[in-house]
């Protein structure tokens, strides 16, 4: 007897369905799992059969073959241990093959029949055409996330045999109570002084612009990347599905509620490469960078970071997707941040003050060496952060607040829309050129700052597109002036590479 | 080693290339009765069993202990003789003597004079340019190598304001105080009488370091002479600064500190010109500026008020700036720059003392917004009245109180 059963797999951040065949036949018993499976596929043999027996079935004893199909996909993981055990028992006749007929089934079995829930349920779910889809209790509210298929919860096997057998209905479990997501944005009101950083913020947002700030340990920089994200635009429904279906894929409970704000993450210079960047296993599991996938990616003391994983980093940042390849298949993460680094400007913490800073020529050297070159240079901010002074931390005016900002970044990113890109970080070439012109005054400006070495000729582009931000955020019109020009430049200091380097 | 007994100077060479022989040791080798007899017991691996060798051969065994490498003072001694095996004492005094390079053994002719009453004089000193200019007066400056624009454009100024009365300037050619010191100097493209830049640095004669003043070297040995007691082709390990430091001070009629943090390498010089009898200046500064801290300490120790070029001619008996070459002592200052421009630019410049400044401090101090002071700074930096150096903005003023100089000088 032959069944077939449909579920999923997950695979980066997307989810394919998979076809569980399961014939039941004379020949040495024993039961064979073909179809690319990997290894934690394979265990399945063992699960579903402990997890059968635990339900009071009896295990057939026969050869059971299962192949999982399309048999050009490897197969990963245990989500599909409880479509084997209910295409086992179709196949042995102890479950109708109407009574399932058009359910998929995901999750993971334990020995003692209870079903257990597996990263990357959105996709999973999203993946299967079905009516309904049976699903672990805990993964339940995220399943109902995507639009389509009827969930049912379930906890163990023995409640799917008796739902599907007509014994008892489909049980009505209490889901996990939803927790709707209180992201409390952190305010920029809080941010006293600090006049260049705020604007840098501002303009991190609105124009999409990775941001490197420089200033010693203590300067708050870690407390500023956190607000960034509370001026950013929401996600719409699209880009929210999207974010949601990521952070499943990576096995992070939604808790039953789409992800609206954009995310912020924050890894340890100590995160590994595939940490970072994701792959690793056959999975694909995404990394930290596309967890901040339509948000913030905050890297904390940037020259801590091996140079192979800021290497790594640098094709996502340009094309804003990763993309790992193996053998058989490749996948594509998304990967569009806005990348917001931190770190000191020299080892002593004196910020490479005139007369002030203790470092030797030869550490000073060899750090700011970690971060020569192309990471550097796919920041269009650079802006110092100093410690802020006493009289702007007590008597200082309290800053804008997030909200003021965000309708100005909102306007401004209107204005990128109608130039056909989602932010000005994205105009490249004639296009930048086309939509940015300088007029007389800032032209003649910038090839001042040319002439004199303190602009190079990839800086100019750069300050090209802060400068059109800045007119957006000011809702100027027409040639770009002088002042958005100076300001675009003051907000990309050669802070690290030191005295008499083109910007 | 040859037959020919080698000459002094030759078995001092050899044993100075010998890793952890510093000046103290080269100089004890020196007053030795036979130091060609010394080198022998190097040869044959016996260094460590010389009384005069031994604190050398220790301190470095220490010093390979605490690297964590071979710790036995027989193994250093077997060291030392592989290596003076290698080196032949006659090819050594040729090559130090090449390219217009001179040795100096002390007690010798043609030993720099002003050394020779040193209380730790070097037994080795290798020249290269004109050494007579140490015949003449001489003054230090010195200071820290991060220094602010205005310690460097001051220390630019005194050095090309004394070389214009005939002083000659002595420095190390750091970065900082001491490269700006020469740099004025030989830039001011005084005539003969005038004075002239010497330079004592710690690394030997042919590596110019910091690399970032290879010219200035050049331009050094050019118009002056390059001084050390380090032999050719080795850096300058950390040792070294500081025994170089006592060589400025011993060539110096005073020496001048521009800037120093408090525990500078420049107030160890300070140090070594109070143990040699030379007055010490300092330049003053705010109480809060990290550069001057060590040279406010010094003026509170004791140290004369260095505020321009004349309370530095003053302390060395010549006041009044006479025989003046090559235009007025303190000429240079604003020259060819133009005024700000507009109330921002003025504002800007007027919070922008000697202190550098982040943007967001000259924004908060001048009251202005970001857009208008970032057209400020523009304007300022394309006038060429301030520098960015990194994250810092800084003031180019040629002379922290301009006016006085020029006054009293006669023009
Ligand atoms: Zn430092």
């Amino acid at each position: 007897m032959l069944a077939n059963v449909p579920s999923a797999i997950v695979i980066g951040v997307d989810g394919h369905p998979v076809t569980v065949e399961v014939h039941v036949g004379q020949g040495l018993p024993g039961l064979t799992i073909v179809g690319l499976p990997d290894a934690s596929c394979r265990e399945a043999r063992d699960r579903v059969r402990a997890a059968v027996m635990a339900s009071g079935v009896k295990w057939p004893n026969l050869k059971i073959t299962v192949n999982l199909a399309p048999s050009s996909t490897r197969k990963t993981g245990s989500g599909l241990d409880l479509a084997i055990a209910v295409g086992v028992l179709v196949a042995n006749e102890d479950l109708a093959a109407e009574a399932v007929a058009g359910i998929g089934f995901l999750g993971e079995l334990g020995l003692d029949g209870s079903v257990r829930t597996v990263p990357g349920i959105v996709p999973l779910v999203d993946a299967l055409a079905c009516e309904h889809v049976v699903v672990p209790v805990a993964a339940a509210p995220d399943a109902a996330l995507v639009e389509g298929p009827h969930v049912r919860p379930v906890a163990t096997l023995r409640e799917v045999i008796a739902a599907a057998s007509g014994d008892e209905p489909w049980p009505d479990h209490d889901l996990p109570a939803r927790a709707p997501r209180t992201q409390a944005d952190l305010d920029l009101a809080d941010v006293r002084g600090q006049a260049a950083i705020r604007t840098a913020l501002e303009v991190a947002a609105a124009g999409a612009h990775h941001l490197l700030m420089v200033g010693p340990p203590g300067s708050g920089k870690t407390m500023l990347a956190s607000r960034l994200p509370g001026i950013l635009p929401g996600l719409d429904r699209t880009e929210a599905m999207e974010v949601s279906r990521i952070h499943s894929a990576a096995g992070i409970s939604l808790s039953g509620d789409l992800i609206r704000r954009p995310p912020l993450r924050a890894p340890h210079h100590t995160a590994t490469m595939v940490a970072l960047v994701g792959g690793g296993t056959d999975a694909m599991r995404p990394g930290e960078v596309s967890l901040a996938h339509g948000g913030v990616l905050f890297l904390d003391e940037l020259a801590e970071f091996s140079p192979t994983v800021l290497d790594a980093l640098r094709q996502p940042l340009e094309e804003g997707v990763i993309r790992v390849s193996r053998a058989r298949f490749s996948a594509r993460l998304p990967a569009r941040v806005i990348l917001v680094a931190a770190m000191n400007p020299c080892p002593c913490g004196e910020a490479g003050r005139p007369g002030a800073c203790r470092c030797p020529d030869g550490i000073l050297a060899r750090y700011r060496r970690r971060l020569s070159g192309p990471l550097l240079d796919r920041f269009d901010l650079r802006v110092d952060v100093m410690r802020p002074q006493v009289e702007a931390l007590l008597g200082g005016e309290a800053g804008e607040r997030s909200e003021t900002v965000a309708e100005r970044v909102a306007r401004a990113r209107l204005a990128a829309h109608a130039r056909g890109v989602r932010a000005n970080a994205d105009l490249h070439g004639p296009t930048l050129d086309r939509w940015a012109p300088f007029d007389a005054e800032a032209h003649a400006h910038l090839t001042d700052c040319l002439r004199r070495g303190r602009l190079s000729a990839r800086g100019l582009a750069r300050v090209r597109r802060v400068s059109l931000t800045l007119a957006d955020l000011a809702g100027h019109d027409g040639p770009l002036t002088k002042r958005f020009v100076s300001t675009a430049l003051a907000l990309r200091s050669d802070v690290v590479l030191g005295a008499g380097v083109a910007a | 080693m040859t037959l020919a007994e080698p000459s002094l100077a030759a078995v001092l060479i050899v044993l100075s290339e010998l890793p952890g022989v510093g000046p103290a040791t080269l100089l004890e080798c020196r007053s030795h009765p036979d130091p060609a007899a010394l080198l022998g017991r190097v040869v044959s691996g016996r260094a460590h069993r010389e009384a005069i060798l031994e604190p050398a051969v220790s301190a470095f065994t220490r010093r390979n202990k605490a690297a964590g490498r071979s710790a036995d003072p027989s193994e250093v001694a077997a060291g030392w003789a592989r290596l003076a095996i290698a080196l032949d004492p006659a090819e050594e005094l040729a090559r130090h003597r090449a390219d217009g390079r001179s040795v100096h053994v002390l007690g010798e002719p043609g030993y720099p004079e002003r050394l020779t009453e040193d209380p730790v004089p070097p037994a080795l000193v290798f020249s290269e340019g004109d050494l007579s200019v140490l015949a003449g007066p001489t003054v230090a400056i010195v200071g820290t190598r991060n220094a602010t624009r205005a310690g460097r454009d001051l220390a630019a100024s005194l050095g090309a304001g004394l070389g214009r009365v005939g002083i000659s300037v002595v420095s190390g050619l750091a970065l900082g105080i001491d490269g700006a010191a020469h740099q004025g100097l030989v830039d001011a493209e005084l005539p003969a009488s005038g004075g002239r830049p010497i330079g004592v640095i710690a690394s030997g004669l042919d590596i110019a370091y910091p690399s970032r003043h290879q010219r200035l070297h050049r331009d050094v040995v050019r118009t002056g002479v390059l001084l050390s007691e380090t032999p050719l082709g080795l850096r300058p390990t950390a040792w070294r600064f500081p025994a170089r430091n006592r060589i400025i001070a011993g060539l110096a009629d005073a020496v001048v500190v521009v800037e120093s943090r408090a525990t500078g390498g420049s107030i160890l010089t300070a140090g070594e010109a109070v143990a040699r009898n030379v007055p010490v200046l300092a330049v003053p500064g705010h109480p809060t500026a990290p550069a001057s801290a060590g040279t406010n300490d010094l003026i509170a120790d004791g140290a004369i008020l260095a505020r321009d070029i004349e309370d530095v001619l003053v302390a060395v008996g010549r006041g009044g700036a006479l025989d003046v070459v090559g235009g007025p002592v303190g000429e240079g200052e604003g020259d060819g720059l133009r005024p700000p421009d507009g109330p921002d630019e003025a504002a800007v410049l007027a919070v922008l003392g000697v202190d550098a400044l982040v943007l967001d401090e000259v924004l908060a101090r001048a009251g202005l917004s970001l857009a208008d002071g970032s057209l400020a700074l523009a304007g300022l930096e394309a006038k060429g009245l301030l520098e960015r150096r990194g994250a810092w903005f800084e003031r180019t003023t040629r002379e922290a109180r301009p006016g006085r100089t020029t006054r009293r000088s006669g023009r």
